[in-house]
């Protein structure tokens, strides 16, 4: 079974909300990456969310393009990054990490050695903000055969009649995006935020994350019935960058955030 | 996949799920509109009463003598505004209002695209903000300030290469917050589909005319039509209604830079790998990560690295030749089409020039070809000035 699916499982039967977090690979080195990840498991983190930097992230606010562009100019790459999540599994980390990327990285690599690669270095999930449901069929084919990583797909609050289309064979959970637009717009969720969770959770088989612009567990207060769980990224790294990424202040977030959930 | 958004393998929808829904609602009202007799009325009627259409096809007497083959130039620099950008800015700007929508947003490199972008703003009275890389509005310093007097708001992007790259990036981003009431004005042949379609439609007047003044002064079909890329509208414009005659020779000229292996150049064809970005698939200047690399070109109009996704079609199917000429054989041909015709071209625009120089060596005095000059050089003085001091320009 795959670690998201089985992580997910496991927080259904506690009845636990989910709580997600995302950062970007290669800060503030590879060892810093490796040493958040490892404290993000003991923190109680349920899963990670990993950046692959891409030269030009559309999807993404200021916080992540510029930590995004940091990453690489210190020279992290996606062989890098294959390279640290091999390690981090043999070294006996079982957290569900999900690699957050651009599609053209995937593609300027191959989409099935990607998909191989992902396998063999322990990648449980993608999230590609510029791969939308009519575009997936050639990377969800090779996934489909490797039966390794799975394709976890988003929602908007304008996606409305193409939910179900969006969903039907959705698996792990869905990301619903809180507001149109971009990455880190602090707490501005979209006027009909909980129609719209609401909507994405009556058809939904899977879990219902929520994600964008979240930096505390009262900003979801309101529609913490719905949701399934919280995914905080552009907040989570100003926080790394403030304590200069030491790892026991992004532990301390993590309890605390999962424990006010 | 959605079949009818791609050519070939290119093109496609690359964007957010949020953005999804409004190309499709884009793509419907585009459809219906260029089927809408009222609304292609109003189109060409601002063409020809705002724009000035249409433009002269030009025999240049003294190229062609010197060269030794017939050479038109298609005068998309005589267009209000100066260049071929405000042909697919009031079609766009028509459908925006269409759509109820009551704001535009553009990006410019150049600020060709911008300054048409916020003349058709002021003309339809609509809200207009322009992004641009911090770089070319140091370049283009002329065309922020008429864009700012023709009252748009122009928005300085400073991330990445602070070029036409990263205002394209930044546009995007703001169309996904604001897509409900704002309309995204792309200026080139490129972006998700239906955009490359949409700027091809509103473009392909140029070829349009083209072809008919070419046959009433020629009475036949011309041996070879050529036009600068960078993303491609002009380009795209100039061959619509040349591709389906297939003995006519289609030549696309992008921006070798310094020279096309100093790496220093915007021809993403030339170096062929395909990929994603700005929404479609194309070729596009890449490292082996899959980073998109800088583009460099004098010219601050071909500084893009991607191309739109009907040239790579059209390229791969070998409809079109696509070639390139450096910064230094552009400025040449600039200022021999100053001396010997009395115009003075973009430098997009002097690409193409540089290249029917070469091409004519192999025409005979009996075959002719039509160049498209898409813009004049106004808008190019200083970085003009700045080359014969010998300084190097910016980027």
């Amino acid at each position: 079974m795959n670690r998201i699916e089985e992580k997910m499982a496991h927080l259904k039967e506690k009845n636990e909300k989910a709580f997600i977090t995302y950062m970007v690979a290669g800060l503030p080195d590879m060892e810093g990456t490796k040493a958040l990840i490892k404290a993000q498991e003991e923190a109680g983190t349920d899963v990670i969310e990993l950046g692959v930097p891409f030269s030009d992230p559309v999807a993404d606010g200021p916080v992540i393009q510029q930590a995004s562009y940091k990453s690489i100019c210190q020279g992290t790459t996606l062989s890098k990054i294959f390279d640290m999540m091999g390690e981090v599994r043999k070294e006996g980390v079982e957290i569900p990490i999900i690699f957050m990327m651009y599609s053209n990285t995937i593609f300027r690599y191959g989409v099935e050695a990607f998909v191989k690669k992902c396998k063999e270095t322990g990648v449980d999930g993608l999230i590609i903000p510029d791969l939308p449901y009519e575009e997936q069929e050639e990377l969800q084919k090779a996934l489909d055969k490797e039966e390794g990583a799975i394709l976890i797909q988003l929602v908007s609050p304008v996606s409305k009649k193409r939910i179900p289309m969006i969903l039907e064979h959705a698996r792990g959970f869905v990301y619903c995006v809180s507001s149109m637009g971009v990455t880190g717009q602090a707490a501005a969720f979209h006027k009909e935020i909980i129609e719209y969770l609401k909507s994405v959770k009556e058809v939904a088989k899977i879990p219902v994350m929520m994600g964008f612009g979240i930096r505390t567990p009262q900003d979801i207060a309101p529609m913490k019935d719905i949701i399934d769980g919280a995914i905080v990224g552009s907040h989570f790294i100003k926080l790394l960058e403030k304590n200069n990424y030491d790892v026991s202040a992004a532990a301390e977030y993590c309890k605390s955030f999962k424990a006010g959930l | 996949m959605n079949r009818k958004s791609y050519y070939g393998e290119f093109g496609g929808q690359f964007v957010s799920e949020s953005l999804m829904n409004t190309l499709e609602e884009l793509d419907e009202a585009f459809e219906a509109a260029i089927c809408d007799e009222k609304f292609l009325a109003d189109y060409h009627y601002y063409l020809k009463q705002y724009v000035g259409r249409e433009t002269p096809l030009y025999f240049a007497e003294r190229l062609s003598k010197k060269y030794g083959t017939k050479i038109y130039l298609k005068r998309e620099d005589l267009n209000h505004t100066g260049a071929h950008k405000i042909n697919n800015v009031i079609g766009q700007i028509l459908l925006a209002k269409r759509m109820g929508k009551t704001k535009v947003i553009a990006e410019t490199g150049a600020g060709q695209h911008g300054v048409a972008t916020a003349t058709g703003a002021a003309l339809f009275d609509m809200e207009c903000t322009v992004y641009m890389g911090e770089e070319d509005m140091k370049r283009q310093a002329l065309n922020v300030m008429r864009m700012e007097m023709l009252g748009a708001k122009v928005e300085c992007v400073r991330s990445g290469s602070n070029t036409l790259k990263d205002a394209t990036n930044e546009a995007i981003r703001t169309w996904a917050k604001t897509a409900e009431d704002t309309f995204y004005i792309i200026g080139s042949a490129v972006g998700p589909y239906p955009y490359p379609k949409i700027v091809k439609e509103f473009q392909s007047v140029i070829s349009r005319e083209a072809k008919r003044q070419f046959y009433e002064a020629e009475k036949k079909m011309p041996d070879v039509v050529m036009a600068c890329v960078g993303g491609g509208s002009n380009s795209i414009g100039m061959f619509a209604d040349f591709i389906e005659e297939k003995d006519v020779e289609l030549i696309g000229v992008e921006a070798a830079g310094k020279g096309i292996k100093t790496g220093e150049h915007a021809a993403a064809m030339a170096e062929g790998i395909p990929g994603t970005l700005h929404g479609m698939r194309s070729y596009l200047l890449q490292d082996g990560d899959g980073n998109i690399k800088l583009a460099h070109s004098i010219s601050a109009g071909l500084d893009y690295p991607g191309v739109g996704p009907e040239h790579a079609y059209l390229r791969d199917t070998g409809r079109a030749e696509y070639v390139s000429i450096t910064d230094g054989e552009a400025m040449d041909a600039l200022m021999e089409l100053c001396k010997l015709e009395g115009i003075i071209p973009a430098i997009e625009s002097a690409h193409a020039i540089a290249y029917a120089f070469k091409k004519a060596k192999d025409m005979t005095e009996n075959q002719a070809m039509i160049v498209c000059l898409s813009g004049r050089g106004d808008k190019d003085v200083n970085t003009i000035a700045d080359y014969l001091a010998g300084k190097a320009y910016l980027n």
